[in-house]
């Protein structure tokens, strides 16, 4: 195994996991300094997958790992690729790693949506039966339309559990804030987060397509301008913006500084770090 | 010490700016010694008057910044003219290329001609799509082996990785192309490229204005699963060593 691999599948971590207890010590201390001992920080991107293809490897215990070096409390985990396809073992996964650390991890479903019924099924069970907070929507790897009646119908049915679903909204087509607002359009009730709100190009479209609907969500993970936090924040509420990092591979003690460098008031930057996310965990019925 | 291997100075058109003192406040609240400055593309679309701009900061704070020179490949003989200006006359140090806002792709004729005998760094605005694209700009480094090529966000922009492939097969393929850190996808991209082609093959970068530096630097200062030696190196050691010093030179022909 080259060193390559050595850092993507994070056998580099364990050798430093020394550093990185340090670092969480001085994460939890500088919360103290600051006040912030109550202060709940939720993560609400996280992924955990095996993609071999990719020579990805992205394990709970990574998740944990990063979270603890930035002080986060807890953590919303999904898989890269989609069930039934590619991964007709997906939910499992995700539900093995939440359970592996209680109170630490909530799920979000990824689902494809091609599979009609199968899709529907894999959701309600996803919420019904193993505790999953919501649903997540990738149409790069579905190449399924954020308004396609395919994607609807599980948009849908998310909503009829008070389960938000999470869309990656980045430059790609597919994927923009336009055509994810498409869906919110279609489905006011259900809550739609615009994950990375919009990438590198596309961030004042996300900000304009959630000031149209109100029942779109900014997340702020890997997008790289602090000052569109606090544009957002500005125009949209700060009941509207969520913290999160597309972690471990993004680093959530990076992403976190990126929102105290956006320079919240401080009851703001409470909600956009947990609070926010914390209520919508929460009402998932 | 921590080296920016890009910044810029001036107003662009494109409704950003920054004063050389508004840049030198940014570096100081980053912890950021030295840092290459580069021209923006001014409401004008004279270049000329940007590569001043830059040369001017650079003569006024020499300890603090190197001056690259900015030109658009589409004016051909006009181009390699303003190239020699600006390096020879106006003390700028490497070359600027930016492929979006100008308007070519990085491999086209007319930036071949204009690096044909250059030995000057070259910085380009790398992951825009169908102009700069990895692979492009892995193109570009192929056909010019003595240049260093330097690639902006990673040689790849793209919020779900789609584009981190290319840019290590252009890694892998041309040893003299190396990428900056500017708002890069996943840090363990920087960490991968690191142990996969060498720490040398990384530059720290914050792309101000159009990036913050207190949160780039960050990519590399906090990036969990690197050892101090690379991470010195991408900070700083390697932007010394390739674009700090006079690297190369440019001269126009006498029939231009």
């Amino acid at each position: 195994m080259g060193d390559r691999e050595r850092v993507v599948t994070g056998q580099v971590l364990s050798e430093r996991d020394a550093a990185c207890a340090d670092v969480a010590q001085q994460a939890l201390q500088d919360r103290v300094d600051l006040g912030q001992d109550l202060l709940v920080i939720i993560d609400a991107h996280l992924h955990v997958d095996e993609v071999p293809a990719l020579g990805w490897s992205l394990e709970a215990a990574h998740c944990i790992r990063r979270l603890d070096e930035a002080g986060i409390d807890r953590g919303v985990v999904m898989t890269i690729v989609d069930a039934p396809e590619l991964n007709p073992q997906a939910l499992e996964l995700v539900a093995e790693a939440c359970a592996a650390y209680p109170g630490r991890l909530d799920a979000f479903a990824r689902i494809h949506p091609w599979y009609g019924q199968e899709s529907l099924d894999l959701l309600e069970r996803a919420i019904g039966e193993l505790g999953f907070k919501g649903l997540k929507l990738h149409p790069v790897t579905t190449i399924a339309h954020p308004s396609g009646e395919d994607s609807l119908r599980l948009i849908r049915k998310a909503a009829e559990h008070s389960a938000p679903t999470l869309f990656h909204c980045g430059d790609e087509p597919l994927t923009t804030p336009l055509a994810v607002a498409q869906a919110a359009a279609a489905c006011p009730e259900a809550t739609i987060i615009l994950g990375h709100m919009g990438g590198y190009f596309h961030v004042d479209e996300a900000i304009a397509v959630a000031e149209r609907f109100p029942n779109i969500l900014l997340e702020t993970s890997a997008m790289p301008y602090p000052a569109k936090i606090i544009a957002a924040v500005e125009r949209l509420g700060p009941e509207r913006v969520l913290y999160a990092s597309d972690g471990p591979a993004c680093s959530p003690r990076i992403e976190v500084e990126k929102v105290r460098l956006a320079g919240l008031d401080p009851s703001a930057e409470r909600l956009v770090l947990g609070e926010n996310a914390r209520r919508l965990l929460e009402r998932v019925s | 010490m921590t080296v920016d291997s890009l910044t810029f100075v001036g107003e662009s058109i494109f409704g950003v700016g920054a004063t050389v003192e508004e840049l030198l406040a940014q570096l100081d609240a980053a912890g950021i010694e030295r840092a290459v400055v580069c021209p923006l593309k001014p409401r004008s679309y004279r270049l000329e008057e940007a590569n001043e701009t830059v040369a001017a900061a650079a003569e006024r704070y020499p300890d603090r910044l190197v001056g690259f020179a900015r030109v658009d490949p589409n004016l051909g003989d006009d181009a390699c003219r303003e190239l020699d200006r600006a390096t020879n006359e106006l003390g700028l140090r490497g070359l600027f290329l930016h492929p979006w806002e100008e308007t070519f792709r990085v491999h086209d004729a007319c930036v071949e001609s204009l690096l044909e005998d250059m030995t000057l760094p070259v910085i380009v605005a790398a992951g825009y799509p169908w102009v700069s694209e990895g692979l492009q700009v892995g193109e570009l480094a192929r056909r010019h082996t003595r240049l260093t090529v330097v690639a902006t966000n990673g040689c790849q922009i793209n919020i779900s990785g789609l584009g981190q492939v290319d840019a290590e097969l252009a890694l892998a393929e041309n040893p003299n192309l190396v990428v900056q850190t500017t708002g890069v996808y996943r840090e363990d991209f920087i960490e991968g490229v690191a142990a996969r082609f060498g720490a040398e093959r990384v530059l720290f970068a914050s792309g101000f204005p159009f990036f913050e530096p207190r949160l780039e630097v960050l990519r590399v200062r906090w990036a969990p699963n690197l050892d101090e030696h690379d991470r010195a190196l991408m900070l700083g050691g390697n932007a010394e060593r390739l674009l700090l010093g006079r690297v190369g030179r440019f001269r126009a022909e006498p029939g231009w």
